[in-house]
């Protein structure tokens, strides 16, 4: 019987780990006693099958030409496949532990194995009765970009609409609310970025060699997606009844009776740019009194609204949306 | 259930060595869960791992691997003392798993802390690469959290997804989660008498009773998800690039492109027209619906009410913003 694929593959690494100078194919079959086909093509086959198969386990197999010899030869170098002095505690461990249990098994529990190899066994910890849902394996496309620090293409639609290429340094990936962001340095614009990824259009490439850029010190990743603090302002509100309860739910003040029927509440801290769309979904059980620039901003919104659901308007039938 | 052969895995074979260099006697039922895998496929991997080792002529040096009973011992396979790296794609996901959990749980584990800072040296990411935001529990889920703690029911008032006025709940509290963006709280809804779901930006007043829990929490949550029922009525929408944002706030059977502009026609089901017409005002013009008529014309009376408010706010009161200039 043939001997099975996995202790195969597990042996070939083994003895391109074990070799202080590169193997050629034909010392690797003479040792090993693989790969016996009696036409060298097909052993030949079998081997490079396996070779891209240890490569796409991520297991570093190298090929070096060496001088005078005819052919290449292969060794796994063990600074890059070992992973050594992680130096986790106990407690660390728990705490990773927990986090795995917490966000995800199926993706964290053999990575973690990895790094807890040598590490003492978890300390006891309670865990609190707090669960998250994150959605790692979103951005697997962006890993290689990050961790080994290569370049990647992409195009991308802006919030207005307009689509182009865009060449990045990405110096990593930021998870705010829903969205997902690279940050990188934009290579023709000379500019750090954030790039929403659900607005990345379907082609994106991961380009060129790894480090092959440094990463700044000391960025502050979360401040370049956040965007610059705008000024933000009290907001007076008349309030119904309903609305009370919205406004209230937000930390708004009541300052007494307002026009009929309502209450005069006030919200601190509104952001005239990020907190448009919040008013516009209390209003009409929440009308904003002032400042005027805002009640001017959700008038124009409202009138649009009302206009684009006036009349059926002419473009797209319900007919284009695919079932 | 179905049992298919268990599939041994290249890259835990590779790691179960150094691992249990480090463990002389491990417990196959311990290991199996630490590895995310199952006994009978752990069995198998280290079947293989004793015809493993250093091939060679002569038979080469092989792993000496010896189970007994629920125990497990390598000895003999130094050549593989040391784990593999993780692949940029494990060490990605464990950056993202282990900083979210900081963010989210960091204040009760502390520990998690210095291990996030451990793991970007040990994979050779800049620190900071990996960046969560607004994942931090705000005051309601801590107030959650403590009444969890101390196993006492929670009382505040709730507004769901349906409903026009809020209403209040007593819920005697399991569970809180973050998911897509929003803090969740699972427990036993004693007014319903059963386990519900609850948004927490949904709730007002949210405190602490000094009532004692009843119900014993069960021992899987399910996660707060939306499904459709037979009451759903059919909605299509048409939205700009700029209301791209709505997508994320619902669940959509079907995206298409609908112009050269970048808008998108979305079809999905709601059972709850009102949270849906205030969700496309909440776009401002940016979002229109396409389908059904009675939502349009919901959405339009919205939008015309709000607009007839915003005129009749602060008539006949003083505008107290008035004045210096």
């Amino acid at each position: 019987m043939a001997m099975p694929a996995v202790e195969r593959l597990v042996n070939l690494t083994i003895a391109l780990l074990e070799t202080r100078r590169p193997l050629t194919f034909e010392e690797l079959r003479r040792r090993t006693g693989y790969y016996p086909q009696s036409d060298p093509s097909s052993a030949r086959r079998m081997f490079e099958r396996d070779k891209e198969t240890l490569r796409n386990l991520g297991i570093p197999v190298e090929t070096r030409q060496e001088f005078g010899m005819d052919d290449p030869g292969y060794l796994i170098d063990r600074r890059a496949y070992e992973l050594r002095d992680v130096g986790l505690d106990a407690e660390e461990v728990a705490a990773l532990s927990l986090a795995v249990d917490m966000l995800g098994r199926e993706e964290g529990a053999l990575p973690l194995a990895k790094l807890a190899a040598r590490a003492p066994d978890p300390a006891p910890l309670q865990a609190p009765p707090t669960r998250a849902d994150v959605p790692v394996g979103d951005v697997d496309v962006f890993a290689p970009a990050i961790v080994e620090r290569r370049v990647v293409t992409f195009t991308y639609r802006t919030a207005d609409g307009r689509t182009g290429f865009r060449t990045v340094e990405p110096y990593g990936i930021v998870r705010r609310r829903r969205a997902w962001y690279l940050v990188g340095r934009d290579r023709d614009r000379d500019a750090t970025r954030g790039f929403r990824t659900d607005r990345m259009l379907s082609d994106v490439k991961v380009v060129g060699p790894a480090d092959a850029f440094a990463v700044p010190p000391d960025l502050d990743l979360g401040s370049i997606v956040s965007g610059p603090d705008i000024p933000t302002v009290d907001a007076v509100l008349e309030a119904q009844p309903a609305g009370q309860w919205a406004l209230g739910a937000r930390g708004a003040i009541d300052e007494g009776p307002g026009s009929v029927g309502t209450r005069r509440m006030r919200l601190s801290g509104i952001d005239p740019v990020r907190d448009r769309a919040w008013l516009l979904g209390v209003a009409p059980d929440a009308a904003v009194v002032s400042p005027g620039p805002v009640v001017d901003a959700l008038r124009d919104a409202l009138e649009r609204v009302a206009a684009r659901h006036g009349s059926r308007s002419t473009g797209a039938s319900a007919a284009t949306v695919a079932r | 259930m179905t049992r298919s052969r268990p599939q041994p895995d290249v890259v835990r074979m590779l790691t179960l060595v150094p691992w249990l260099i480090e463990r002389p006697g491990a417990s196959l039922r311990e290991t199996a869960v630490t590895f995310a895998t199952d006994v009978a496929t752990l069995r198998t991997e280290l079947e293989h791992l004793d015809y493993c080792g250093l091939p060679g002529l002569g038979g080469g040096a092989l792993f000496d691997v010896e189970i007994t009973g629920d125990r497990v011992t390598v000895r003999m396979a130094d050549e593989l003392r040391y784990p593999m790296r993780p692949s940029p794609h494990e060490a990605l996901r464990l950056l993202l798993i282990a900083t979210t959990a900081e963010r989210v749980a960091g204040a009760d584990v502390p520990a998690l802390r210095s291990a996030v800072h451990k793991l970007h040296a040990a994979l050779g990411v800049t620190p900071g690469a990996v960046t969560v935001l607004d994942a931090e529990p705000d005051e309601v889920v801590l107030v959650v959290r403590s009444a969890i703690a101390a196993g006492v029911r929670v009382r505040f008032s709730y507004r769901g997804r349906g409903d026009d006025v809020p209403a209040e709940r007593i819920v005697e509290p399991w569970a809180v989660e973050l998911s897509e963006g929003a803090w969740y709280l699972h427990g036993h809804d004693v007014g319903a008498g059963a386990g519900r779901t609850f948004r927490l930006d949904r709730s007002a007043d949210l405190v602490a009773t000094d009532e004692a829990n009843i119900q014993p929490v069960p021992s899987d949550l399910e996660s707060p998800a939306y499904q459709p029922s037979d009451d759903d009525i059919e909605v299509e929408l048409r939205l700009d690039p700029s209301a791209w944002w709505l997508l994320d706030a619902v669940s959509a059977d079907g995206t298409l492109p609908a112009g050269e502009d970048g808008a998108l026609a979305v079809r999905l089901q709601t059972g709850s027209p009102e949270w849906l017409a205030r969700l496309v005002l909440m776009a401002g013009g940016e979002a229109e619906v396409l389908l059904p008529e009675d939502l349009r014309e919901r959405v339009r009376c919205r939008a015309e009410d709000a607009l007839r408010a915003l005129d009749a706010a602060g008539r006949d009161v003083p505008h107290e913003e008035v004045g210096g200039a």
